[in-house]
């Protein structure tokens, strides 16, 4: 009998074209999936790698739930559906025969549905879009091994879970709301993964799997990510063992509580028992009059639908879980630097909006479904078709009853914003934020997608087939298109985002584009919309045929004025948006600007080390009007020979963006022009006479930057309040290397070869330039700013004056001593606090003042800014040379850019990151203080050293800064803050080099986009070699080094025209290391090495009443990464520190450095204290990819 | 009062069933009984006159109305009982009548209140007006659905096959509410059952296959008749040599041994006995004994 079930079930399938078209979903997908999943995220993995292949499963197996759920769900429920349950279950069958044949009958056409997804996989390698040299050589066992081992265990709970609930439920709805909480678990699952310490049960929890790869696999080199497949083992075995048992005992209690019961049982209980119709008297029905207008009737008729959705128990349970996701994950105020926010009620509202997005357009796929069919689903549609009501208020009434039921969540929503700003004590609740954050920002993209969900339901006239296109369709016409490179708003579906709302700007200059792109947008899903209700189907007669015949008549006089109405502000604001995007401005195509890089860098690449004079002197005076969005820049700079021989050439860059035109450039003396090169924004000037070396000469233009109309995503420099941008706007020498192509793949499409990230440390012409690439490192600097009354401008220097002129704020800035070549230039209406400070080495000195502008609300981290600036100017004031400027400032910018950089005197900072911190002082880094002495770090790393444009730039600049600014912060914090700081970093260093996408450096020759390195690993192994040579040591070395090679006063300097390198550095740490330590120089700074230390066994017996002997086992392993990114074992000849805590989990009664020169050791020690735990390289100084084992508790011996 | 005239109306699906085959028919106020097997085209006849479905050729007009085309005019005037339709399971009779009143075009509460009322008692609802429908029995879903279909006065009521499932009781004191109805609107009664048509209808048509075969006043049709049908008891093994002998246009049992009516201008003697004509009888010499379509042909 289980045969015959089971083999009906598979005949029935395959009769049906759902079977197949659920297949081709798959299969076609699958053939696109890895673009359309990694898109141009792929960086060195090959699109065929084997972990590409399984986290591209496991997500598509994901996304397509929905297939899982309408070929498993249905399999018993369909019974139901079709009323087959009373002949059904009378006959003589067992239910085990029943249910399981059932199940195992579907079980296999999902498998062989799913079959297509690896099939379409392999077929996607070979598509002709790839470029050579993306895939690796074809492995079969790399698809069929994650198809077994993550998508059948998938495809077995979810098949199970969606089986079982439609067998007990009866109800489609119910089988659907069952992926919600799929749904749910993955967001709660990600949620967590953004906390270290929950990775492991984000890792089980995964239903899909592809977040447990990325966990199994975080620390993988690019050569692992290319070759290894994902074993089925440890957390990965785990995670789908508990999903196949929950898999099982769903099926088990499927089979317990299911029984051969007919109809719903709970509506057979209440039947009532039927009255005849009784003696018939001639009751004259009373006449009525009746009266066709359309609105009353539509609100009426909407509000019926939206009552008739609040009474689904599906709706509440997908609402109840988008509460509950907000509840359970919390709302995430974390910054990246392991800090809450203030929970500002625009981080809540983009917290609301990410955690709960895919719930509303669960509604409204759902929803939309349910209401075009819920007639047809209750047989009513033939009483209901024939009612005089007419199809605009049909559809509309729906529409708008789908709309109100996801508007209650909005609402909800912003309750549950409200309430989590009370409960944190935030009561500056900004209702209008909230409503513009929902109403305005997302609102017209949630209308437009439920016009097209009943487009879909009526075009396809098969309610699950259009669930799945519409989400197919909306997500291709979205991202799907981005990632193609069409990002056009014209196009893509609902058109622009807004922009990143600032507390300091609002929403700027991106609300006008935003309202035309939506206007057009919502013209478009009015006639989305229209076509639905013409097409939709209404009678017995579904055919598409016959619905396109009837809808000419069905267009009646009011419909065919609103659609023209449509078409023509369709057009109208089409053509408005189209004039200012790419009339007005430059619209480009990624693809355009990639060919304009391209070709800049093969035609120009030529004049790289062309000898160039270097600025020496800059004075500019620049006329903000950021309500205009503009500026005027008129500027002199001094420009001196400092080659051997003359130079006639002056190469001009302009700013390669259309907003900025260059005026006019000029010399000193006459000059001719070439504009050869001026498409690519490069003009050649031959001076008639030749500039001398040594000589000196003026060059002086005019820059004028404007915005005119608007633009396909704005440009952020100029806002209304809050610009901010800097010197490399203004006209720089010679070939400009920030155009060139960066991205390995885009440099192959245009026949680029690898990127120089940076010139080799020994590179005789790069050594003679900084930062400044060239333009002229050392610079005298004033600036006259000119903004609107309410603003302030400001720019690095000392404010010499400040006047009003016309209605105008005027600033003159000056510097009092030359400084980098690198400027800002700020506006915007500020509040200020000021403090002084003197440096504890000076006592006499003139005092500095502290500054800090900032927007009115966001008072919060004054102090602690305030505080980081007045401690770190303390500590390298005192360690490594003097504060050279009379001030110091802090700017608070816009959270366009959301970081904090450092200028001579001027520290730019985002509002998101420093000033709505919210630090908990018993469990948080003050990052706004380490921020900030990061960034006052630069004034001497980077303002007073200018690292040469070599490898290992990165380490002088930024590594050092962040040594120096973990010591300011011990300065005022404890270790442990600098431990937890520490750990962040190492976990940085570690996740950041398995993205390496071209070869990971040692520290001493880091290359540019290696961020991981120079601030992750920098700052550890700094800290670690700190621990070696101690504090004073190392600080000696690095004032050594600032007194030679100071930019300005440097000893060694003042002698040679190269900058220097972490060689001359490297020097300086040799010099204060003793012989026994020399060995960890090359170990922290010139290679890639890693330690393994683990604790094997501790255990301890007390000697006296005091005294205690630890026996310590433990292993050490150490291994070297050669140039070619593989690991090579290492002989350990090392001193590590090997650690006993007592009571203080955070203080050990016991560390020192032993010398270890085995991988197995055992060590004796004595202590004083009951020892409870004891570990090899306890702090984690070294680094070492599994930190969990280096500390063990400790046993008592028996 | 106007009436219904269907003229040449022809319809064939899309799998090739020719559902209509130039029906023409005229019906006026009063009670109009269309009769015919299952499958015969009434449903068919009866959805394209409820604006549910279009025809392939001909016309269907009430008085000025052209009907396929004036459908949301059709609709304020029509009450349609569908042969099989579903309800809200979770709605009230009382709620979901009141809904379908709303979107009839009664706007004032009042008046809806009260016609809602009347109906509900009318049909005698009012008492379980307030259950959930899914809890009704087929009867009182029935009693529903004609009570939705006499919302809003209509002029053109159009029952299909409403007695389905109803038992005799019921289905007599729903023909009277019927026939009540008749006085003030044309109402299209399709059924199979012939009784029905002849307790109520003024006038009827007895289609098979798509075509007319009859149409007309039943007794007139029975009048038509008179004296050409006979009946006989016979043994079970003479059925065949009976068929093949005489039109044939019945045959049942009657205490265990079959009884045939044949249709016969003459007395076909053979122990043959003449007997007065039953609509019945009409019914199914159209339909089986050939009348109408041998005398087309």
């Amino acid at each position: 009998m289980f045969l015959e079930i089971f083999k009906f079930e598979l005949k029935y399938r395959a009769r049906r074209a759902d079977t197949y078209i659920y297949f081709a979903i798959l299969f076609l997908y699958s053939i696109i999936a890895v673009d359309v999943i990694y898109g141009d995220a792929l960086g060195p993995l090959h699109r065929n790698a084997p972990l590409v292949i399984a986290r591209t499963m496991g997500i598509t197996s994901a996304f397509f739930m929905m297939i899982i759920s309408m070929i498993m769900g249905v399999a018993a429920l369909r019974d139901f559906d079709h009323r087959m349950d009373a002949l059904m279950f009378v006959l003589p069958i067992k239910k085990r025969d029943y249910l399981f044949g059932r199940f195992l009958g579907s079980f296999v056409v999902l498998l062989l549905v799913f079959i297509g997804l690896p099939l379409g996989l392999i077929l996607g390698n070979f598509m002709p879009w790839h470029e050579v040299g993306m895939t690796l050589n074809f492995n079969l066992w790399a698809y069929i091994q994650p198809f077994l081992s993550f998508v059948v265990p998938t495809l077995f709970f979810g098949g199970a879970i969606f089986f079982v609930s439609g067998a007990l439920s009866r109800r489609l709805m119910v089988v659907y709301v069952q992926g919600v909480f799929f749904l749910m678990l993955y967001i709660i699952g990600l949620q967590l993964l953004q906390r270290s310490d929950m990775h492991i049960f984000a890792s089980l929890l995964d239903p899909f799997t592809f977040q447990t790869i990325a966990v199994d696999t975080r620390y993988w080199s690019v050569e692992e990510r290319n070759s290894l497949l994902i074993g089925l083992e440890g957390v990965l075995l785990y995670n789908r063992l508990i999903w196949m048992g929950i898999g099982a005992i769903v099926l088990w209690i499927g089979y317990v509580r299911f029984s051969f019961k007919t109809k719903r049982i709970k509506t057979l209980k209440k039947f009532v028992r039927s009255n005849a119709i009784g003696v018939i008297e001639r009751v004259p029905l009373p006449s009525s009059v009746t009266t066709y207008t359309t609105l009353p009737i539509l609100w009426k008729h909407t509000w019926f639908y939206f009552k008739s959705i609040l009474k689904e128990a599906p709706y509440w349970a997908i609402v109840g879980c988008a509460m509950a996701i907000l509840l359970i994950s919390s709302i995430n105020l974390d910054t990246a630097f392991g800090v809450d926010s203030y929970p500002t009620t625009y981080i809540i509202l983009g917290e609301l909006i990410e955690n709960t997005i895919l719930f509303f357009v669960l509604i409204i796929v759902f929803y939309s479904g349910e209401l075009v069919w819920k007639e047809r689903d209750t047989k009513l549609a033939n009483i209901y078709d024939t009612l005089p009501i007419s199809d605009l208020v049909r559809l509309t009434s729906k529409l708008a009853a789908v709309i109100l039921s996801f508007t209650v969540l909005i609402v909800g929503m912003i309750l549950a914003g409200v309430l989590f700003q009370t409960i944190n004590g935030y009561y500056t609740y900004e209702l209008d934020v909230y409503f513009s954050g929902f109403f305005l920002e997302i609102y017209p993209f949630l209308l437009l997608f439920t016009a097209l969900c009943f487009f879909f339901q009526v075009l396809l006239n098969h309610k699950f087939l259009a669930h799945l296109v519409v989400l197919i369709f909306t997500g291709f016409a979205t991202i799907g298109l981005q990632v193609l490179g069409y990002d056009h708003g014209l196009y893509v579906l609902g058109g622009m985002n807004m922009g990143t709302y600032s507390d300091m700007n609002g929403y700027g200059h991106f609300l006008t584009p935003f309202l035309w792109f939506k206007t057009y947008w919502m013209a478009i899903a009015s006639l989305i919309f229209l076509f639905a209700i013409l097409l939709s189907v209404r009678g017995t007669d579904a055919r598409f045929i016959q619905r396109w015949k009837e809808s000419r008549r069905r267009l009646t006089k009011p419909l065919l004025r609103f659609g023209i109405g449509a078409i023509a502000i369709w057009l109208l604001s089409g053509s408005y948006i189209f004039y200012n995007t790419n009339v007005l401005n430059d619209y480009t195509l990624s693809e355009t600007d990639e060919l304009y890089q391209a070709d800049y860098e093969k035609t120009l690449k030529a004049f790289e080390y062309m000898p160039q004079p270097k600025i020496v002197a800059v004075h500019m005076k620049v006329d903000l009007f950021p309500s205009e969005l503009r500026y005027t820049a008129t500027g002199r700079y001094i420009l001196t020979n400092p080659h051997d021989s003359p130079i006639a050439d002056m190469h001009i860059q302009k700013l390669p963006s259309a907003n900025v035109t260059l005026d006019y450039v000029d010399f000193t003396g006459n000059f001719k022009v070439d504009s050869t090169y001026a498409n690519l924004g490069h003009v050649i000037y031959t001076l008639d006479k030749p500039l001398q070396p040594g000589d000196s000469l003026k060059m002086e233009f005019k820059q004028r930057y404007t915005t005119t109309g608007f633009t396909e995503g704005p440009e952020t420099h100029m806002a209304y309040n809050g610009t901010f941008f800097d010197n490399f706007h203004f006209p720089s020498l010679g070939y400009f290397e920030d155009i060139e192509l960066a991205v390995h793949e885009t440099r192959v499409k245009y026949g680029l070869g690898p990127k120089v990230r940076r010139p080799k440390i020994d590179d005789q012409i790069a050594l003679k330039e900084g930062k400044s690439a060239g333009d002229g490192e050392e610079v005298d600097f004033e600036m006259v700013l000119s903004t609107e009354a309410d603003q302030m401008a400001i720019a690095p220097g000392n404010l010499e004056k400040d006047w009003m002129e016309n209605d105008r704020h005027y600033f003159q800035y000056k510097m009092n001593t030359p400084m980098s070549n690198f400027y800002s230039i700020v506006s915007a209406r500020y509040e200020s606090v000021k403090e002084q400070w003197i440096s504890p080495s000076e006592p006499d000195s003139t005092p500095v003042s502290l500054e800090i502008y900032y927007h009115k609300g966001h008072e919060y981290n004054l102090d602690r800014m305030m505080l980081g600036m007045r401690r770190s100017l303390d500590y390298y004031s005192t360690q490594f040379s003097p504060y050279p400027y009379n001030n110091m400032r802090i700017m608070e910018v816009p959270s366009y850019k959301k970081r904090a950089q450092a200028f001579p005197n001027t520290i730019p900072f985002s509002e998101s990151i420093g000033f709505i911190m919210d630090i908990d002082d018993k469990d948080d880094v003050d990052m706004v203080y380490y921020i900030t002495a990061h960034e006052t770090a630069h004034q001497w790393w980077g303002h007073q050293i200018n690292p040469a444009h070599v490898q290992g730039m990165g380490m002088i600049s930024e590594s050092l800064a962040q040594y120096s600014a973990i010591m300011a912060l011990e300065q005022q914090y404890s270790k442990e803050a600098s431990a937890s700081a520490l750990k962040l970093h190492l976990e940085r260093y570690l996740s950041g080099r398995s993205q390496e996408t071209v070869q990971e450096m040692p520290l001493s020759l880091v290359e540019s986009g290696q961020q991981y390195i120079h601030y992750g690993k920098g700052l550890v192994n700094l800290y670690a070699f700190k621990d070696y040579v101690s504090e004073d040591s190392l600080n000696i070395a690095l004032k050594r080094f600032i007194t030679d090679w100071n930019s300005f006063t440097g000893v060694k300097k003042l002698q040679t025209d190269a900058y220097p390198t972490t060689r001359n550095l490297l020097r300086y740490f040799k010099e204060v290391t003793p012989d026994s330590l020399q060995y960890v120089i090359p170990d922290l700074f010139e290679s890639i090495t890693f330690h393994e230390s683990s604790m094997i066994a501790v255990s301890y017996e007390q000697l006296d009443s005091n005294k205690y002997q630890v026996y310590l086992e433990f292993e050490v392993a150490k291994t070297k990464l050669d140039s070619l990114g593989k690991e090579h074992p290492s002989a350990i000849n090392d001193w590590i520190d090997v650690g006993i805590y007592g009571q203080d989990p955070n203080q050990p009664i016991y560390l020192k450095k032993h010398r270890i020169t085995n991988e197995q050791n055992g060590l004796k020690l004595i202590v004083n204290e009951t020892p409870t735990a004891a570990g090899i390289d306890p702090l984690h100084l070294l680094i070492d990819r599994d930190g969990k084992n280096n500390v063990l508790p400790v046993q008592k011996k028996e | 009062m106007n009436s219904l005239i269907i003229s040449n109306v022809s319809k064939t699906y899309p799998n090739g069933v020719q559902a209509l085959n130039d029906v023409s028919l005229t019906i006026s106020k009063g009670m109009f009984g269309l009769l015919g097997p299952n499958g015969a085209g009434k449903s068919t006849l009866m959805r394209t006159i409820a604006t549910l479905q279009d025809v392939d050729t001909g016309s269907i007009h009430f008085g000025k109305i052209d009907v396929l085309k004036e459908k949301d005019t059709v609709r304020k005037l029509l009450g349609y009982l569908p042969q099989e339709f579903g309800v809200y399971p979770k709605t009230s009779a009382e709620m979901l009548l009141h809904h379908f009143a709303v979107l009839k075009g009664i706007q004032n509460r009042i008046e809806r209140k009260e016609i809602v009322e009347a109906l509900l008692q009318k049909t005698n609802l009012y008492e379980h007006r307030s259950k959930k429908l899914g809890t009704y029995s087929g009867g009182m879903k029935q009693r529903f659905g004609i009570a939705q279909a006499l919302l809003a006065n209509p002029k053109l009521i159009i029952v299909d096959e409403p007695t389905a499932g109803l038992d005799p009781a019921e289905r007599n004191r729903f023909y009277n509410l019927l026939s009540e109805l008749g006085e003030e609107a044309i109402v299209i009664l399709s059924t199979h059952i012939v009784d029905d048509v002849k307790e109520l209808c003024t006038d009827m048509a007895i289609i098979n296959q798509g075509q007319v075969l009859l149409k007309g006043n039943p007794v007139k049709a029975i009048e038509g008749l008179e004296g050409n049908i006979y009946r006989k008891a016979i043994d079970k093994s003479e059925i065949r040599a009976h068929k093949q002998a005489y039109t044939v246009i019945a045959e049942r049992f009657l205490l265990g041994s079959p009884i045939i009516h044949i249709l016969s201008k003459n007395n076909p003697g053979n122990g043959f006995e003449a007997i007065p004509t039953a609509l019945e009888d009409v019914y199914f010499s159209h339909i089986f004994g050939g009348i109408s379509t041998i005398s087309k042909r």
